[in-house]
């Protein structure tokens, strides 16, 4: 029951660094990032590349293939995204394009073997009787402190209210003089952050191979449709209820039938209810 | 009058090419090569039926193919069917998955179906390797029957449905049911207005996509005589779509064009070897930014013109004809 408990916070943060990463460039510029896996699988990779053929140590190697992601995020926007923001789908085309052209670059240099991105911690905790390896407890605690810091960033900030302003009326934002096209680079940067921050964490106890940016396309889509396109609260508590269905599920009959809970999560919440959980509110 | 003449006198030279050039030079790699190429002609027109008149993307049309395909494998080997029920089946099974992604996802406005479609063909893969005592996972299913024994027989009979289907497609799309479909594209909100029963005619249009597409999955079934859950992959969904984009999107016929010659350059760029894939992403990332209206039926667009000038035929515009040039 306990391991359930903690197993299941522990997917669903790294769900939830997912989906909000995902949701809050759709919430601010309608754009529909497929390619959102691939910062995710770049993050884990850079990682990995940083601490085993540059032998670097873990932490600074972490912050720098972060960084870059982000740096990379801002150049898919810059590039890529921004000339068809006029077509939807164009966009959800070039995105997945992108992702696919990715793939084939990790796959070109790292080859499809699964890779081992070493974790912070080694050592295995042990909470009321059940034993939890160190790397999942840190994944718990850095996504919570980093989508917390989100949180306050948006709420506090200068620019965190050009966010928002943005992701509820674009237009009158535009009006009061708010640079949208240089926010959105900077959502898609922190976007793209938080997702190469996902794969660091997770890259330790999941595989890292070239296709790994697959399924979290398909859990954030299942999350952000669950808690409502664009809504940041919405896809934390989707992430929460995913994650904790899934380790359910995994427990009480298999782990081979978890995919197919978030595709069945959709499917019913579109039909039962297609805004979503918070959906129709305010974004965030 | 002049225009529907060109019109069949082009299509009339590419299906005869198609159907000499194996006679002329009689060698199975061709055939093989053709007869792929003809199957991912079903394949693409199936897609620009319903996503190129309706505007609704589909970006998991290889749940279809796939699940054609896995239909044909069971019943032919788990159950000895006869290799021609396998046609009739794959189409059923994969219109019902048409409905139960189509049903929730359609009557809505947004990107849902197209992540739906996306997510279900991402799901179906990953079940295949689950499930591998049931579907033998990476090897999938082998031992396949033949749908026709000689290899130039199954060639003709699948050029022949690649010509059926698009002719019937084509008649669809250019008859008052196309009409409605491409108004859906132009304005939803107006359509309903217009007492149009919006979602049905999205989902009528979806089920009839994915009947061709598991028909198309079933016959490469009985061609490659193994499925294998590579069939569910992305790439496949991708590859369709790019020759779409390259055919040009909304005219039916310009995918058949697009997926023939997409075809033939995939097997000249056999030699990149494992470069191949990443060679085909750029090229579709520099179609997206220079050719975004295609380059088929642009292109034949505009050779019909200079030859109706030639013929010296007044211009006059039909109603197709307009109907194209908004597509």
């Amino acid at each position: 029951m306990l391991e359930i408990l903690i197993v299941g916070a522990v997917s669903s943060a790294i769900y939830a660094m997912l989906a909000v990463g995902f949701t809050l460039i759709f919430g601010v510029a309608r754009v529909l990032n497929l390619a959102h896996g691939s910062f995710y699988a770049l993050g884990a990779y850079g990682a990995y590349w940083l601490t085993s053929s540059l032998k670097w140590p873990l932490l600074p190697a972490a912050l720098a293939s972060i960084g870059a992601v982000a740096l990379f995020g801002v150049a898919v926007e810059r590039v890529f995204v921004r000339p068809m923001r006029s077509s939807q789908l164009a966009v959800l085309m070039i995105t997945l394009a992108v992702a696919l052209v990715v793939e084939q670059a990790l796959f070109l240099t790292f080859g499809s073997e699964y890779r081992n991105v070493p974790g912070f911690v080694d050592a295995k905790v042990t909470i009321g009787g059940v034993d939890v390896a160190g790397s999942r407890l840190l994944a718990l605690a850095v996504s919570v402190v980093v989508i917390a810091a989100l949180w306050l960033f948006i709420q506090h900030t200068r620019l965190g209210s050009a966010i928002l302003a943005i992701s509820q009326d674009a237009q009158a934002a535009q009006y009061v003089g708010i640079p949208s096209d240089r926010i959105f680079s900077v959502v898609m940067g922190i976007s793209a952050g938080l997702a190469a921050a996902a794969g660091i964490l997770a890259g330790p106890f999941l595989s890292v191979q070239p296709t790994m940016w697959l399924l979290p396309i398909v859990k954030a889509f299942a999350i952000v449709v669950v808690g409502g396109l664009g809504s940041i609260p919405g896809s934390i508590v989707a992430a929460l209820m995913l994650g904790y269905a899934e380790t359910i599920v995994a427990y009480a009959a298999s782990t081979s039938w978890t995919e197919i809970v978030s595709v069945l999560a959709t499917l019913l919440m579109l039909v039962v209810r297609p805004a979503g959980i918070f959906g129709r509110r305010a974004a965030f | 009058m002049l225009r529907h003449r060109l019109d069949l006198a082009a299509a009339a030279v590419l299906v005869g090419a198609m159907a000499v050039l194996p006679l002329v030079f009689p060698s199975n790699y061709l055939i093989g090569v053709l007869t792929v190429s003809a199957i991912y002609g079903i394949w693409a027109v199936s897609w620009d039926f319903m996503s190129g008149l309706t505007g609704r993307e589909n970006f998991g049309h290889s749940l279809f193919i796939g699940v054609g395909a896995y239909t044909a494998g069971f019943l032919n080997t788990s159950f000895g069917a006869n290799p021609w029920w396998s046609l009739p089946a794959a189409m059923v099974v994969s219109v019902l998955f048409a409905l139960l992604i189509g049903l929730p996802t359609l009557r809505l406005k947004g990107p849902y179906f197209a992540l739906a479609m996306l997510s279900g063909s991402v799901i179906m893969q990953r079940l295949m390797l689950i499930f591998w005592e049931h579907t033998g996972g990476e090897e999938g299913i082998n031992g396949l029957a033949p749908l026709i024994r000689s290899q130039l027989g199954f060639y003709y009979f699948v050029l022949g449905t690649l010509v059926a289907t698009t002719v019937v497609l084509l008649a669809l799309a250019r008859s008052h049911w196309g009409l409605i479909l491409r108004a859906v594209r132009g304005d939803e909100a107006t359509c309903q207005a217009a007492g149009i029963n919006v979602t049905f005619y999205k989902i009528a249009s979806l089920v009839i996509s994915a009947a061709c597409a598991g028909a198309g999955g079933a016959m490469y079934a009985h061609y490659q005589l193994q499925v294998s859950p590579q069939l569910f992959a992305v790439v496949t969904s991708i590859t369709i779509i790019t020759m779409v984009y390259v055919g040009g999107m909304g005219t039916i016929y310009g995918p058949v064009g697009g997926a023939i010659l997409l075809v033939l350059a995939t097997e000249l760029l056999r030699e990149f070897g494992e470069w191949r894939l990443m060679v085909y992403s750029c090229a579709l990332i520099l179609i997206l930014f220079f050719l975004p209206t295609g380059l088929v039926a642009p292109l034949w667009q505009r050779l019909r013109g200079l030859l109706r000038r030639k013929g010296k035929d007044p211009l006059v515009p039909v109603a197709a004809d307009v109907m194209e040039q908004q597509a």
